[in-house]
């Protein structure tokens, strides 16, 4: 007769409990380098970007957290419409077409960038998605966030105001 | 009951409902399952640092059981479940490491794995011998990073191999937004197991 031996011990179950997510300071560390393509195929690195705040997100279409952090950084980037700020999100190891066929329900105005093999998300060090990057406009990583965010409000704002501060005040 | 015996170990979060209709239903086609929730077994909290402090020798005495039937004994761990599990596989005296089979399930082996560092592995201890299959999701953080898990378990003496999971994510039989198609593959999670037995031809 078949069965299922099952070991059945009453536990007890201690739920994990969600870690708000915070902002990781780092001391202007040189960032490593983002070989990547737009969805047209037109080679894109840092360099496109140099002069501006950046925020780089690495992203999956399947990664739910991903999805809903999209339109506040959507939102992000009408609120900073004419500042010297640059959204990048990158999409993390999956194929042209599964990047479109989520951008074909989601309009974003900033740029997504495909990393099909993944070679970027490896140099970067990405364990989890979404995580996200602050460079300042020398290109040097000042903050790494893992885990979703509201990127229009709260610390996000507070964080991304002080980089885009500090290009100002170096710009007098 | 057929030849062979399937130890299906949950992972960190616990044994799930789908979990357990699969293994009946391999049992219904002559597996012999024996189904191991070690967070429940061992009053542990749900977090996969607890699959780091189950007792290991627990686990080894487990092991040589199974096996001491006579039967070809794989084993099934779930993320976090691969530390005791390769551990306890370890601590097998030569013989009989080489005749169990670990099938792995998107194992999580990382002490270290955060942005910008480079990623650092437990230490499972000597795996010559030991044949290791990890069956990976294609939909997760963890993909870009199989070969050097594959590298990590053969460079403790593990004989490796991987199989990609097309369109799915970890723990797809469990998700709380499932796509079509996971819900689909969690009613057919026998079948991919069997076919893994079958077509590895391990044990």
């Amino acid at each position: 007769m078949n069965r299922v031996l099952m070991i059945l011990v009453a536990g007890l179950f201690l739920a994990a409990g969600a870690k708000a997510a915070g902002f990781e300071a780092r001391a202007s560390l040189p960032a490593p380098a983002l070989e990547a393509q737009d969805l047209k195929g037109a080679p894109k690195t840092l360099a496109d970007y140099r002069g501006k705040v950046v925020l780089l997100n690495f992203w999956a279409s399947w990664c739910p957290p991903c999805l809903r952090e999209m339109p506040s950084m959507e939102r992000l980037r009408e609120k900073m419409a004419g500042r010297p700020l640059e959204i990048v999100a990158v999409d993390s190891a999956e194929t042209p077409e599964e990047v479109s066929a989520y951008l074909s329900r989601m309009q974003l105005g900033f740029p997504v960038l495909l990393d099909p093999d993944g070679s970027n998300t490896r140099r970067w060090k990405i364990f989890a998605l979404p995580t996200s990057f602050l460079l300042d406009a020398e290109g040097r990583v000042r903050y790494v966030l893992t885990g979703p965010t509201e990127w229009d409000e709260g610390e996000a704002l507070q964080v991304i105001d002080s980089l885009l501060a500090e290009l100002t005040s170096s710009a007098k | 009951m057929g030849e062979q015996r399937l130890l299906w170990v949950a992972s960190e979060h616990g044994r799930a409902a789908p979990e357990l209709h699969a293994a009946q239903k391999l049992a219904a086609q002559g597996v012999e399952v024996w189904s191991l929730d070690l967070v429940n077994a061992f009053f542990l909290p749900q977090l996969p640092g607890s699959m780091d402090d189950v007792p290991v020798q627990d686990l080894t005495d487990w092991l040589q059981l199974a096996q001491d039937g006579g039967k070809r004994v794989t084993v099934l761990a779930v993320a976090r479940a691969a530390v005791p599990v390769l551990r306890a596989a370890a601590r097998l005296d030569p013989g009989r490491r080489n005749r169990l089979c670990v099938l792995l399930m998107y194992p999580n082996l990382y002490t270290v794995a955060e942005p910008l560092a480079e990623p650092a592995y437990l230490e499972v201890g000597d795996l010559s011998g030991l044949r290791v299959r990890v069956l990976q999701p294609r939909r997760s953080a963890a993909t870009p990073w199989l070969p050097g898990l594959l590298d990590h378990l053969a460079l403790h003496g593990a004989a490796v191999s991987r199989v990609i999971l097309e369109n799915l994510r970890e723990g797809y039989w469990a998700r709380e937004t499932p796509t079509e198609f996971e819900v689909a593959e969690s009613q057919r999670m026998d079948a991919m197991l069997l076919r893994e037995l079958d077509t590895w031809r391990c044990a």
